[in-house]
């Protein structure tokens, strides 16, 4: 991989003297300290490599209209431009591959309206959804995106990487939340885009449907400045019951039969397999004291009015109940699911082969898969990752998990957690990882599903097979991305993209 | 039982290294430990970073910059101005899952206010200085007491003012100590406490030669005259026959439990005690009965080192509800992890302007309640508070305050303005 | 909860669970520090603090389900409900 050269010094001082009068000298930063915080996001990466992507300068502006200044100079000088909100995806959407200015959107996290009859709202892209819920909260309403970052991520990266919600069954993910947004081109000029001219609608045939193609763009079509949201009623009472299973099938079986059931309050479903289990015992309050019997778990959710989510409730512990599930009891579902909307690895949770804690990061792969092609995507990846550690004791199998996207148990996010090892990650370890990943992107395609639920798919390895996974419409995406960023400013080197201006420039 | 590696021996853990390569080391796991995590949940609770939005001076930030110069990528010279943006408050490492979830389990969690306290350690020993703190610790050290007031005099000669007529003798099993802040800023606070001690018949008195705890010179990286500081303090309790030192400030009750403990270990043979405890113990006893009533629309300010770095929240509340007359608005305690008032830290010091836009928010928080109180329990947070709440009319009072005044206690002193 | 060094500084007595954990106070649960010796050292840890957590992840669970609604429904009902059916 070829490293970018930082800019030289003047240019940085151009960039600085025409940036700075528009957004105040305190919003544009230089510093290493800046820099260097601005080249992370959890997506594991050797550290001996961190300064290859660090930025040349960081800019914090506080409107959309700051947001175009800083695009038209960065086309102007053409430099390449990242927009970063919260840094948490586990892709490296917000990595400044080609060095550049950062757009760091959070200082735009203000509530602009609230508008109670139509139940939405309108904020600023650097808001983050439970802080929102704080205040939504008072007025009966909930902004349901919950991702298990839901404390820490903001409204802009859920735009930019399309994000998917852990009670998205019930709610639907951000594309479903998200009404409409303003959004800066790779050329500065501004647009709305959301269904149809209206800014508060959710279905509307009125032209192109460009919403989608500007949500999981991973910041390569423009900045998103102001989001208009679809708010619910807080939802007065909630169930989430976890069950044992002493097989993968039976569990299998029972986390495709409880969306099937047709429980409108049904918010989603999640099938732990055997490794996740082990995983689990190794330092997890609720699990450590399973017996061994326990192979798999399940569990649901369900939101909304109380008297529904009992009647919706009886129905799915009646479906585990058949299956031979064992519940696992109140103190046990209540404790799991609370801490699900912050569900982020901790580093302990990594093991050598010999048993040591080491301190890994966490890397997900988080495919879409259908109901039917859950089982073998689970043997393959669990022998790609065996092979892995067996080779390298830097990388540790943190078992899979399968959730419900829809209410009907079609599709999965189905996701493998690998521990890595970054402190002890040496080149030939991480180019056998990169191997490992296009080997697991593989297997997803093989299986008709999508290499990519909720991340977005332009981490090294698994980038190398999008044009295998979407065929035309990957030429079709060339196409638009060379229209609407001539210049090629906006987060360049994500997705292959480059490939649409190699023609006339080489 | 199993064969248990030991828990590794305090006294020998250091403030800081005496160069890069030793401060890397000993932190180097901590900080890969966050920063391999990525999770970032310190965020949204810090109260700089709430203001500021700015990540660079985000908690996980403070790990990173770690490991950059484990790198051989940043020095002490290019982060030491960062860390001066942080109040201490422990939200960051309470929230962050490697705490709240795998803390306790492992023995191990994330410990943003030490790693803070370490860098600003290693940038004093690399000579890199932050004026306003080198200033105040410089006249620290020639007071034995912060310069709370400015250029007005603070010393031996005035730090038992506050105790004017209330005959409390010297010396004794218990100690009251009283923080720079309240021993000449705020002295109702102190006087309050004092008085409410001596109707509930708890036996005490007051040091010999009181220092200030040193607790801020060790927050602010001056950890040789923060020692220096704690030693006359020991030495002089252990003169004395002192067996329990009573606190009615969270900062010096951080100091007495976790700063003196690093540093003595053993020696450290005292009894600590938070006054507040001994206030609930005597209202649940009856020893203590509130009595005049206070009509007044409150909400209570969990101070941070009580709450979020003690776990203490409980006491305050019930001696809240043993008040007549008060018409008490609470806000949860885990909701008031992000909250601060921004006096902590050393941050005052050095940026008063952020201190005032973090005390800004959290009496903004109080308004929306339609309060025309707010009740701290921490002298060093009730100056910004006051001077946010004076715009916003809303009144800071100080919990002993509220108590004494229920008690019938006429509580004299000052409420802060000099 | 008055503080003393020693009292802080002297864990209670371990008893192995399973094979890769231990529990020294009730119901909560610590890692055998055998599997620590290598790569990642536990640090100095007084009892407040290991109950402060504990009790802090409580308060944190309680909160989101508030968070998130008014009641939870509880599944030790339901079933209860569908066995008398």
């Amino acid at each position: 991989m070829t490293v970018t050269e930082s800019l030289a010094q003047h240019v940085v001082d151009s960039l600085v003297a025409e940036l700075a009068p528009v957004l105040g000298d305190e919003h544009v930063l230089t510093s290493k300290t800046a820099r260097w915080n601005r080249a992370r996001v959890p997506a594991p990466f050797p550290v001996h490599r961190w300064s290859e992507r660090v930025p040349d300068l960081v800019v914090l502006p506080a409107s959309t209209e700051e947001v175009a200044h800083v695009v038209r100079v960065a086309n102007k000088y053409s430099v390449a431009i990242v927009p970063r909100d919260g840094g948490t995806g586990l892709t490296d959407g917000a990595v400044p591959e080609r060095r550049g200015i950062v757009v760091d959107v959070k200082r735009m996290n203000q509530i602009h309206e609230i508008d109670l009859e139509n139940g939405t709202c309108t904020v600023g892209v650097g808001i983050n959804m439970l802080k929102l819920n704080e205040v939504l909260g008072k007025h009966g309403f909930i902004y349901p995106d919950d991702p298990a970052s839901y404390p820490c991520s903001l409204i802009g990266g859920r735009i930019g990487t399309s994000g998917w919600s852990l009670v998205g069954s019930r709610y639907g993910h951000s594309r479903d939340l998200v009404l409409s947004f303003d959004m800066v081109l790779p050329t500065g000029e501004t647009i709305t885009v959301g269904d149809g001219g209206g800014q508060k609608l959710t279905k509307s045939s009125s032209g192109y449907q460009l919403k989608h193609l500007f949500m999981g763009h991973q910041g390569t079509l423009g900045i998103a400045t102001r989001a208009t949201l679809k708010l619910f009623p807080k939802p007065e009472a909630e169930f989430s019951p976890f069950w044992a299973f002493a097989d993968y099938e039976t569990a299998y079986r029972a986390v495709g039969a409880l969306p099937r059931a047709g429980v409108a309050t049904f918010a989603g479903a999640v099938l732990f397999d055997e490794w996740k289990v082990d995983y689990l015992r190794r330092d997890d309050e609720a699990y450590i004291p399973q017996p061994s019997s326990v192979k798999a778990l399940v569990c649901a959710v369900a939101y909304g009015n109380e008297d529904e989510v009992r009647a919706g409730g009886r129905r799915l512990m009646r479906i585990a109940r058949d299956l031979g599930a064992r519940y696992l009891g109140d103190e046990i579902s209540e404790g799991d699911w609370a801490a699900r909307h912050d569900r982020y690895a901790t580093p302990l949770h990594g093991r050598t082969r010999n048993g040591q804690v080491a301190p890994m990061s966490w890397h997900c792969e988080d495919a879409a898969i259908n109901y039917t092609r859950l089982p073998a995507v689970r043997v393959a990846w669990h022998g790609i990752l065996d092979r892995l550690r067996r080779d390298y004791d830097v990388f540790d199998d943190w078992g899979m998990f399968a959730y419900t996207s829809g209410n009907t148990g079609l599709d999965y996010l189905t996701e493998i957690d690998v521990g890595i090892w970054e402190q002890e990650l040496d080149d030939r370890a991480w180019a056998a990882w990169v191997d490992a990943k296009r080997e697991i992107a593989a297997v997803s395609l093989a299986h008709g599903g999508s290499i990519s639920a909720c991340h977005g798919s332009c981490r090294e390895g698994e980038v190398d097979l999008v044009p295998e996974e979407l065929g035309g419409a990957y030429e079709v995406m060339l196409k638009i991305k060379r229209a609407l960023d001539p210049n090629n400013v906006m987060n360049p080197g994500k997705y292959g993209l480059d490939r649409a201006y190699r023609t006339e420039d080489s | 039982m199993t064969d248990l590696v030991p828990l590794p021996d305090p006294t020998v853990h250091s403030e800081a290294g005496s160069s890069t390569e030793e401060f890397v080391a000993e932190w180097r796991n901590a900080a890969y430990n966050c920063f391999s995590s990525g999770h970032k949940f310190c965020r949204e609770v810090c109260p700089v970073t709430q203001v500021t939005r700015n990540e660079t001076w985000t908690p996980t930030a403070f790990h990173a910059n770690v490991v950059a110069m484990e790198q051989g990528d940043l020095t002490i010279e290019d982060v030491a101005a960062d860390y001066v943006n942080c109040t201490g408050c422990g939200a960051c490492e309470l929230r962050c899952p490697n705490t709240l979830y795998t803390g306790d389990f492992y023995r191990f969690r994330t410990r943003t206010v030490d790693l803070v306290k370490g860098v600003r350690a290693l940038a004093v020993e690399n000579g890199i200085h932050q004026p306003g703190w080198q200033r105040w610790n410089e006249l620290t050290d020639q007071r034995t007491h912060e310069p709370v007031l400015g250029e007005q005099p603070v010393g031996q000669d005035q730090v038992r003012d506050w105790a004017d007529g209330l005959n409390i003798p010297i010396g004794g099993e218990n100690i009251l100590f009283v923080d720079c802040e309240a021993a000449f800023y705020r002295t109702s606070v102190p006087r309050a406490v004092a008085q409410m001690l001596q109707l509930g018949g708890y036996e005490f008195g007051l040091m010999q030669e009181q220092w200030c705890c040193g607790g801020p010179a060790a927050e602010m990286g001056y950890v040789d005259q923060a020692k220096r500081f704690a030693r006359h303090n020991l030495d002089n309790w252990h003169a004395s026959g002192a067996k329990r030192i009573l606190v009615l400030d969270p900062h010096d009750y951080i100091s007495f439990t976790e700063d003196y403990p690093k540093y003595f270990g053993a020696e450290f043979d005292l009894e600590v005690v938070l006054v507040i405890e001994i206030f609930a113990e005597m209202i649940r006893d009856g020893r203590l009965t509130p009595h005049v009533p206070i009509e007044k629309a409150i909400t209570y300010h969990d101070p941070c080192r009580l709450n979020k770095r003690k776990g203490i929240w409980k006491e305050p509340r019930e001696i809240l509800r043993a008040i007549p007359g008060l018409d008490f608005k609470d806000v949860d305690r885990v909701t008031q992890w992000s909250y601060c008032s921004g006096g902590g830290g050393g941050l005052p010091i050095e940026k008063p302007e952020l201190t005032k836009r973090i005390s800004d928010v959290r009496i903004g928080k109080a308004a929306e309640l339609e309060v025309d109180t707010l009740v701290s329990a921490c002298p060093w947070s009730e100056r910004p508070l006051s001077a946010s709440g004076d715009e916003q009319n809303i009144d800071v009072t100080d919990l002993h305050e509220l108590l004494a005044e229920s008690l019938g206690i006429t509580v004299g002193g000052r409420r802060g303005d000099t | 909860m008055a503080y003393r060094y020693d009292e802080q500084s002297t864990p209670p007595a371990a008893e192995q669970v399973t094979d890769v954990a231990i529990t020294r106070f009730e119901h909560v649960f610590e890692v055998d520090p055998r599997l620590m010796a290598e790569h990642v050292t536990q640090q100095t840890f007084p009892n407040w603090d290991t109950l402060r957590i504990v009790r802090s992840r409580t308060d944190h669970l309680a909160w989101m389900h508030a968070h998130w609604c008014t009641t939870v429904v509880s599944g030790e009902e339901l079933l209860a409900e569908l066995d008398a059916e």
